[in-house]
């Protein structure tokens, strides 16, 4: 496994730290450790590297996970505490995850079909008009202060309830705000969960919507708010089944 | 009254069947009885404590020989780390103190997580989810296969690859750390 030691590969040791070899093999390699010098100083690196597991099991991990929606493939990622990202804007896996990366830097990035299936399930009834109310838990701790607050607003509106950037504004106690808070709302990084679709401008036009209007009027469709949408239906480019 | 079904029973049995082969391989890997003798005497105490069961879920011999063996690599990491980087915790690394050598060796494996995490995080997205799902969850490959839409081998050679770089970026650190 090393240039001194021509019985076993460097495989053979990772199999034994793994689990992966039976006890035969287990039995035979403990032997052969024994006796060969440098397969035991690698065996103790993959020890000490082993030893790191269970430390790392506790610490904080971001998982995320794709699946198909009207929208398109939706990204969603979470921390322990939860959601953390949603997203249909990027191109690929790789675009997604490396924003996770640079976001949590040190933190490793991971994955995971099954921790995310709520947040699939609930997304896919929520497009079905079959879910008015998310209960997935978002973690918007990485966050300013400012912007959660603003966050924390828009997540206290009811599914097809809408109220105005100044209102938002107004909530979290920075009536002059309106702009700032358009523009936290824009950086929204759980949108639909966190319902910034659902802030519009006093004159009752859409405002913005991040990667395009019309996302916010599909949302807005969905909740039951034609009023708010342009007279002409086929504005509602999305088609919903 | 001891019987052979307690636990004393059971591991002073097992200490007469199979304490002098784990101290000839200690010897072996320590190159130092004494140390060895030690580790050995300390494997009867976690036998009480663990209480293995024999036959059942075990093979009792590959248990200690495994827990044997760690322990052992375990104390030619520590010799290497005060050979090679002690410096800073010199002091808590005199022999002879095994309460002292345990803080040590938990501060030292503490170190190393924190940077096994920085390398865990810039693994190849491939390479990171397969370690993951592999070594710090435990899931066989099949599993894994399914969950990230892949196959077994496919799996298996990136935990592997993945797990070497560990490795790499792990003793880097030591030598990076050496005093200068």
């Amino acid at each position: 496994m090393t240039q001194d030691c021509t019985t076993y590969r460097q495989d053979d040791l990772l199999a034994w730290i793994l689990g992966d070899s039976n006890a035969g093999a287990s039995e035979a390699l403990a032997e052969h450790i024994a006796v060969c010098r440098p397969c035991r100083r690698r065996a103790a690196e993959y020890r000490l590297l082993d030893r790191c597991a269970e430390r790392l099991r506790n610490d904080p991990v971001i998982r995320w996970r794709s699946f198909d929606s009207p929208f398109g493939p939706m990204r969603v990622a979470a921390s322990e505490a939860g959601l953390v990202a949603l997203s249909w804007q990027d191109e690929t896996d790789e675009v997604f995850v490396g924003g996770l990366e640079r976001r949590y830097r040190s933190t490793p990035v991971v994955c995971d079909t099954h921790e995310l299936d709520p947040a699939e399930a609930q997304l896919t009834e929520y497009f079905d008009r079959r879910r008015p109310r998310f209960n997935l838990s978002v973690d918007l701790s990485a966050l300013g202060e400012f912007q959660r607050a603003v966050l924390d607003a828009a997540s206290a509106l009811d599914f097809g309830e809408t109220v105005t950037y100044t209102e938002i504004a107004r909530r979290i106690g920075r009536p002059r705000a309106a702009r700032a808070a358009g523009g936290a709302l824009g950086r929204n990084p759980v949108p639909i969960v966190v319902p910034c679709h659902r802030v519009v401008r006093t004159d009752r036009t859409l405002g913005g919507y991040t990667g395009g209007l019309r996302y916010k009027r599909a949302l807005l469709d969905i909740e039951g708010r034609a009023d708010l949408l342009p007279s002409d239906a086929s504005r509602v480019e999305i088609s919903l089944r | 009254m001891t019987t052979a079904a307690e636990p004393e029973g059971r591991v002073d049995r097992w200490s007469e069947r199979y304490g002098p082969e784990l101290q000839r391989h200690v010897t072996a890997m320590l190159e130092n009885a004494e140390e060895a003798r030690d580790i050995v005497q300390d494997l009867w105490v976690t036998a009480l404590r663990v209480r293995p069961e024999e036959g059942e879920v075990v093979n009792i011999r590959a248990w200690l020989y495994r827990v044997a063996t760690r322990r052992a690599l375990d104390r030619i990491t520590m010799r290497r780390r005060r050979s090679e980087l002690v410096a800073i915790h010199s002091d808590e690394l005199e022999p002879g103190d095994p309460v002292a050598a345990d803080a040590a060796f938990d501060r030292l494996s503490e170190a190393a997580a924190a940077r096994v995490r920085k390398s865990v995080a810039a693994l190849p997205p491939a390479q990171r989810n397969a370690v993951w799902l592999r070594w710090i969850e435990e899931l066989d490959y099949a599993t894994i296969a399914r969950r990230l839409g892949s196959t077994p081998e496919a799996v298996r050679a990136n935990v592997y690859q993945g797990m070497k770089k560990l490795r790499r970026d792990l003793v880097s650190v030591w030598r990076e750390e050496r005093p200068t």
